[in-house]
């Protein structure tokens, strides 16, 4: 937009502050933490129940002192009104605190300014407390359908000098300022507060409550209402007595709706950035600010997306540098002009936008350049397709698994997962996914990110219809004979499925699936069975044409379907088995081992994620009755699974299936510990001793402060892992970190028991192949401040730079570090398949080890201490020194 | 009263069996009040008194006329001793008929003003302060009332020191034995043990490495003898303190040094340190020379390396990150009560009530006035809110929140005394953690020069062997005993003065209380 109207637009809004008398003075911020938020959209308009499973997995991430929701492209006959009533006229929806402040409102803002199409009170359900989570009765809500009237409109042009601008923008500003002024009136400066707009613009609704997220769609019955675009939020305010949800996200601004995870540290800076603006904040939430400076941004200075997410999450450092040199340009007047305005402290954003000029609904995710918010991303293909983002795994888990249940054409497992980097030169920090209409009344989902690169899910297209069960095929007879044959003869079939899912048909694969579940009835071949799925869920292989999550999603039906048949423990049973099952049921009749008992196997479904009755603590109950092995599946994100069993477990293994939770493992001591897919955040922490096998990628802090044990990881770790860590930890990463890895890594001498991290800085490509990421390590902070220990990276073509090193060096990879880290590299093959070759291959040539990989150390010098694998004994040095002292 | 912990849980039940089994037997220690002189023969004193040898005909007459033995003529000898001046009342004597020096025949005696007092200690810790401090760990008493010593307050012109108690002006009613002082450190009806320590206040988290393993180990036994409790800080959980695990606090700090599982399972509580309030903002920072082989095996770091703690918890950048924190502790120990320390930044209201619905027990407010020399000057006095700011504010904030009576708040920074006790549950905490004051009960100068690590003179502060040899065990322990028994006479004699029964009773009467500043301006 020309500098002209901008003046304009923002003079206006100083005339209408200055009449409302708006104070200098800032208030201070409401304190507010951190929060569970999860955002989806679909080609399909899909109904608001879908909600209800991921909110309440992220109970834990709200307090229930807040919830709200927000949906955007609605089904007009849903609504009552046409297609074009819906595209064109305004979706006004104001919360009336006090239902007798209405003919009030009415009376000034709503009947002399608006010709209303159509205005509704949303049904409620008759009694709120019967609503399970809502704390005080949530506000009427009325819907109308507007236009500004032309006559108000030409006035507020004239008024305003507002010639030059386009009659829709105009309109726009109208809408804004008169919701301003409502809230103003009926809630800032009122005594009581009675009434405020919950969402303004075109198609798109928010709702709020004093509650959790998915009592708004019980309360406001809108659990079967359809929408392409969909963002729960559950809130954590840490003041405790909330009364009404004005404070609560997602919070408005034209056409969009904002929530946010975290919270500024300088709310007061952005707030007078906007003041100079002439834009007061009224709720007075760090979210407010965010949905208002968005607004700037886009609707008034009309900033393409790429330019208001600079100005969110301003490139840095290294990034920065690496920016092509007219974006730099650009970049650095962003910048400069609007730092005051960038929040500062860990955040991320989620948008639900309606684009009306580009035609398309959007949902926009921005990670914080420190990337302090774990943000997941997830895109499911097909004929139905997906964009799913959250605050962690499990609420995407939940949010597919409840959408495939509705449509199976929609797999629960998503075509691709991964994290943004916060104020990256390599994809921004940020991704948006379109909702496009084709010509034929469909709609179509693009990916892209902050650059507007698209996102490349998949070549892989073939899906396996899940409507449908398992038919007959001319290989079945085959398939299930051989199976048998090889089992009876105790032989491994893993590589015998492998090899033949190219070529298979999905239902010959599911065939294959079945008849290994099947053989593991009998209790003789229940291992082989549980092995052989397992190891075609954790490998990486070539699918031929096949979708790979579809693959996954039949592997992992079977898997689970053979675990849920393995017989229940008793207080006494007949039959003799390895394996017993137990759930959340039946968890009282837990007893101890008894004859050939091995295994117990959890079904962790129905297990709160935290609290005296988890399932981490049941399993603490269970090995204190004499149980070793357990294997967990149905897992929804319960946390501290591993933790609280005490010294010394070298004689205990837990496997873990489905979407494991945060802090896993974090304090093991000697355990081993088996993740079948990808492992959440604070993994790891403080570990002792022991073997954390990760057969995916990790979320943030993994093994802050690790004191020691081997730890692989297939895939990548998400910001600071192995930060302050000690001891002797020995990781190995496949993958590669977002940032900050290994801050402050203190851990002795590498090779006097000391730790050491390998990074790989490889991935697996659609062909199962383990192929070279773009660059090894994309962050500017690799092993920073550290102090001992090294890391050891796979970087052939020394991309990695010296800048990239606060306070270490590269230093010559010799002889001895390659014997040193050879056997990592020798048992991540055995874990993972990535073979020894393949990693010292370049470019289609072996290579000596020390071309290959690169040696980073600390550079300040220090005595490395040694420490022993046994702590006693190193303790009680410390005590004879002790003794020494007190003679 | 009592010991709380062993009669009413059955540990072996609640531990995990692999925890329980390295469990050791648990050591008493008696609190038995004895003298426990300072260990140097020549204490640094308030008055000096000189003796002219020329002039002294050796009559005796001053071994006589002094009550406080100042005066030593050991049989068979000579020569007096060197007098013990450290007794010496000074020139309150003057008034009286024990004045030495009038009594003198010769004129041979001539008392000064110990000319080291103008440059000892700061406005915060004068040099009487700690002088008397010295004096109630020798022995066990409060100041006896003919001395001195201004150790009620220091000359900081403002905090504590800005702050008088109102005493009644009619003679009171309540008898001294009656009263308790004792303080319930789990209000919120959780199932978790209720545990109870005989006094409002207990040790502050002082790492192996900042302090010598003696002074840890006087420090855990005084609290064991208390039945109160002393804390690992971030250092790690020495071997040597687990005979007294139901007396430790497990630190959970930024850097997680030494914080293992077992570390976390054998304590009846657990700390998260967020921040100091002697430099918020700041991660703890152990100097290099501090870091020598035997911290840095503790630490199982690199020795001779600074080692910087991260400033904030990288796994906690918000609420709930914090509740999920505290879940994973209580979750590894299904008997710990949680303490969540915080310093006091202008939002320390709502940190804490924040904190009280993550789930925390204890809320440890830490505010600008404590920490030792280590932490950095600018940070020390300038950064954190005042306590006795700090603790009001959140007071009134939990009690407007309606959840008060469900935690305990607990207050820290510049605790010096028994007076400043008595004023911070004024103010409305519930207790008070000590830091520094057992430090200088163990003949802590207030140099200053903990950062220079191996060169604490008074070997306290020291991860040196041969400085640390300075103090033993049994009277670093003594002298703690000591200072921890004339607090308790000199705080029963408060609520004994204000007519009150229960330290309980004395939280939030900021009645009781004036600011000299303000009643100024009033009148």
């Amino acid at each position: 937009m020309n500098s002209y109207n901008i003046k304009n637009i923002l003079k206006s809004k100083r005339n209408l502050n200055k009449t409302l008398q708006l104070p200098d003075k800032s208030s201070a911020m409401e304190a507010e933490g951190g929060c569970g938020v999860v955002g989806f959209c679909c080609t399909e308009p899909v109904p608001g129940k879908h909600i209800h499973e991921p909110s309440r997995l992220m109970h834990n991430r709200g307090n229930g002192k807040g919830g709200g929701i927000a949906a955007v492209g609605f089904i007009p006959e849903q609504l009552g009104v046409s297609r074009e009533v819906l595209d064109d006229y305004y979706m006004l929806h104001i919360a009336y605190l006090d239902p007798s402040a209405r003919p009030d409102v009415e009376k000034i803002y709503v009947d002399p300014v608006f010709d209303i199409k159509k205005s509704t009170k949303l049904d409620t359900v008759d009694d709120w407390k019967s609503v399970p989570g809502l704390e005080v009765k949530p506000p009427d809500v009325y819907r109308y359908f507007v236009r500004v009237k032309d006559s108000a409109l030409s006035k507020f042009i004239s008024e305003n000098t507002f010639a030059n601008l386009d009659r829709r923008d105009v309109e726009d500003e109208f809408i804004n300022q008169n919701s301003f002024k409502l809230n103003h009136e009926f809630y800032v400066s009122a005594k009581k507060q009675t009434a405020f707009v919950m969402s303004q613009g075109r198609n798109i609704m928010i709702l709020k409550v004093v509650g959790y997220a998915e009592a708004v769609t019980q309360y406001y019955k809108i659990d079967d209402l359809c929408a392409h675009v969909w963002i729960a939020h559950q809130r954590y305010p840490t003041r405790g007595r909330v009364w009404h949800p004005g404070g609560a996200h997602p919070f408005t601004a034209m056409n969009m709706a904002l929530v946010h995870n975290g919270d500024f540290a300088n709310y007061h800076s952005v707030t007078e950035y906007l003041k100079q603006r002439n834009i007061y904040p009224q709720f007075i939430t760090d979210t407010e600010v965010s949905a208002q400076m968005f607004d700037l941004l886009s609707r008034i200075y009309k900033y393409p997306v790429e330019y208001i997410i600079e100005a969110f999450a301003p490139t840095t450092e290294l990034d920065f540098d690496r920016l092509p040199n007219e974006k730099q340009e650009i970049y650095r007047a962003i910048q400069s002009t609007h730092m005051h305005g960038s929040p500062d402290g860990p955040w991320f954003f989620i948008i639900a936008r309606n684009l009306i000029e580009n035609r398309k609904f959007q949902l926009l995710g921005i990670t914080d350049t420190a990337m302090l918010r774990p943000q997941v991303f997830a895109f499911v293909d097909g004929e139905v397709q997906v964009g799913i983002i959250g605050s962690e795994k499990q609420a995407i888990d939940a949010t597919l698994e409840s959408l495939a249940k509705d449509d199976k054409r929609i797999c629960p497992i998503a075509d691709k997962y991964w994290n943004a980097r916060g104020g990256s030169y390599s994809d921004g920090g940020a991704f948006m996914f379109d909702i496009i209409p084709d010509n034929k009344g469909k709609y179509r989902l693009e990916c892209k990110d902050k650059f507007g690169t698209p996102v490349v899910i998949t070549e892989k297209t073939e899906s396996c219809d899940f409507r449908k069960e398992i038919p007959d095929t001319k290989n079945k007879e085959q398939i299930e004979k051989i199976i048998n044959e090889y089992a009876v003869a105790g032989k491994y079939i893993f590589e015998f499925i492998r090899d033949n899912i190219p070529q298979w048909s999905f239902d010959d694969i599911r065939i294959a699936c079945r008849a290994t579940r099947d053989i593991g009835k009998d209790d003789k071949y229940t291992s082989y069975a549980i092995d052989t799925l397992t190891l075609l869920n954790d490998r990486q292989y070539s699918t031929g044409t096949k979708r790979r999550s579809h693959i996954l999603q039949i592997i992992r039906t079977e898997l689970n379907s053979l675990f849920i048949n393995i017989p229940r423990l008793r207080p006494e049973n007949d039959e003799l088995s390895e394996y017993r099952l137990i759930d959340f049921e039946a968890r009282s009749e837990l007893r101890g081992p008894k004859d050939k008992e091995k295994t117990l196997v959890v079904n962790s479904k129905n297990f709160p994620p935290e609290g005296n009755e988890c399932d981490a603590m049941f399993l603490v109950r269970a090995y204190k009755l004499g149980w070793k092995n357990f294997i967990l599946f149905h897992c929804a994100g319960q946390r501290y699974v591993g933790c609280g069993f005490g010294p010394e477990t070298h004689d205990l293994t837990i496997d873990i299936y489905g979407s494991s939770g945060d802090y896993l493992g974090s304090g093991i001591d000697g355990m081993t510990i088996t993740v079948h897919g990808n492992a959440q955040d604070q993994l790891g922490q403080i570990i002792k001793q022991g073997k954390l096998v990760i057969h995916g990628d990790v979320g943030q802090t993994f093994l802050y402060g690790a004191k020691g044990g081997s730890i692989f990881v297939k895939g990548n770790a998400a910001g600071r892992p192995m930060i302050n860590s000690v001891g002797r930890p020995r990781i190995v990463i496949n993958g590669t970190s977002l940032d900050f890895l290994g801050e402050s890594f203190m851990a002795g001498d590498p090779h006097n028991k000391g730790g050491f991290v390998i990074l790989n800085g490889m991935k697996f490509n659609e062909e199962g192949q383990v192929v070279p990421l773009p660059e090894p390590y994309p962050g500017s902070n690799l092993f920073s401040l550290a102090s001992g220990g090294a890391a050891f990276i796979r970087d052939p073509k020394r991309q990695l730079i010296s800048e990239q090193l606060n306070g270490c060096i590269f230093s010559p990879f010799t002889e001895k570090d390659w014997e040193l880290i050879l056997p990592y590299l020798t048992e991540n093959e055995k874990l993972f398949g990535i073979k020894l070759d393949d990693l010292l291959t370049v470019n289609g040539k072996k290579l000596n080890p020390m071309k290959v990989y690169r040696k980073v150390s600390p550079s300040i010098e220090g005595t490395p201490s040694t420490p022993e694998q046994d702590v006693y004994g190193e303790e009680e040095e410390v005590d004879e020194l002790a003794e020494e002292v007190l003679e | 009263m009592g010991r709380s912990l062993e009669n009413k849980i059955n540990l072996e039940e609640i531990l995990p069996c692999n925890t329980f089994k390295t469990r050791v037997p648990q050591v008493e220690v008696e609190k038995n009040i004895k003298p426990a002189p300072s260990r140097y023969r020549n204490e640094i004193a308030k008055y000096l008194i000189y003796r002219d040898e020329e002039k002294c005909i050796m009559c005796g007459t001053c071994v006589k006329t002094c009550t406080k033995g100042v005066h030593v003529l050991k049989k068979g000898y000579k020569l007096f001793a060197t007098s013990l001046s450290y007794t010496c009342n000074g020139f309150v004597c003057e008034k009286t008929e024990n004045f030495c020096v009038a009594k003198c025949p010769n004129g041979a005696l001539r008392l000064i003003k110990n000319p080291m007092m103008e440059v000892m200690g700061d406005f915060r810790w004068t040099s009487d302060m700690i002088l008397a401090t010295w004096r109630m760990a020798e022995t066990g008493e409060i100041l006896p009332e003919d001395s001195d010593f201004v150790y009620e307050t220091g000359d900081s012109g403002g905090g504590f020191d800005r702050i008088r108690i109102v005493f009644p002006d009619k003679p009171a009613k309540v008898d001294s034995d009656e009263i308790d002082i004792s303080l319930e450190l789990n209000r919120r009806n959780d199932g978790r043990p209720k545990i109870k320590i005989d006094v409002p206040w207990y040790g502050g988290g002082m790492s192996f490495g900042s302090i010598s393993n003696v002074t840890q180990l006087a420090k855990v036994r005084a609290a064991t003898a208390w039945n109160t409790f002393s804390c690992t800080g971030e250092g790690g959980y020495m071997e040597r303190l687990r005979p007294y695990d139901d007396h430790m606090i497990t630190q959970v700090a930024t850097g997680l040094f030494g914080v293992r599982e077992e570390t976390i399972q054998r304590v009846p509580i657990v700390e998260f340190k967020y921040a100091q309030g002697a430099k918020p903002g700041l991660g703890g920072h152990l100097l290099g020379t501090k870091n020598t082989p035997a911290v840095a095996k503790m630490r199982e770091a690199v020795q001779g390396i600074p080692l910087f703690s991260p400033f904030p918890f990288h796994s906690v950048y918000s609420i709930e990150d914090h509740m999920k924190h505290i879940d994973w502790i209580k979750h590894i120990n299904p008997r710990a009560l949680i303490s969540t320390k915080v310093s006091t930044p202008t939002d320390v209201d709502m940190v804490a009530v924040g904190s009280y619905y993550a789930g925390t027990h204890i809320i440890h407010i830490d505010g600008g006035y404590g920490g030792t020399g280590a932490a950095p000057d600018i940070a020390k006095k300038n950064i954190a809110m005042p306590i006795d700011y700090a603790i009001p504010k959140v007071h009134n904030f939990l009690s407007a929140e309606g959840v008060r009576d469900a935690v305990v708040l607990i207050a820290s920074g510049g605790i010096r005394n028994y007076y400043d006790i008595a004023k911070a549950i004024c103010l409305g905490a519930d207790g008070v953690v000590v830091g520094t004051a057992e430090l200088v009960a163990l003949c802590c100068l207030r140099c200053s020069r903990c950062e220079s690590g191996k060169g604490c003179p008074r070997g306290i502060a020291t991860t040196n062997p041969e400085l640390a040899s300075q103090v033993t065990i049994e009277w670093g322990t003594q002298r703690i005993i000591n200072l921890y028994n004339a607090w308790s006479i000199g705080l029963k004699d408060i609520l004994r003065r204000l007519e009150l029964k229960t330290i309980k009773e004395l939280r939030g009467r900021t009645d009781l209380l004036i600011h000299l500043d303000i009643s100024k301006k009033q009148n």
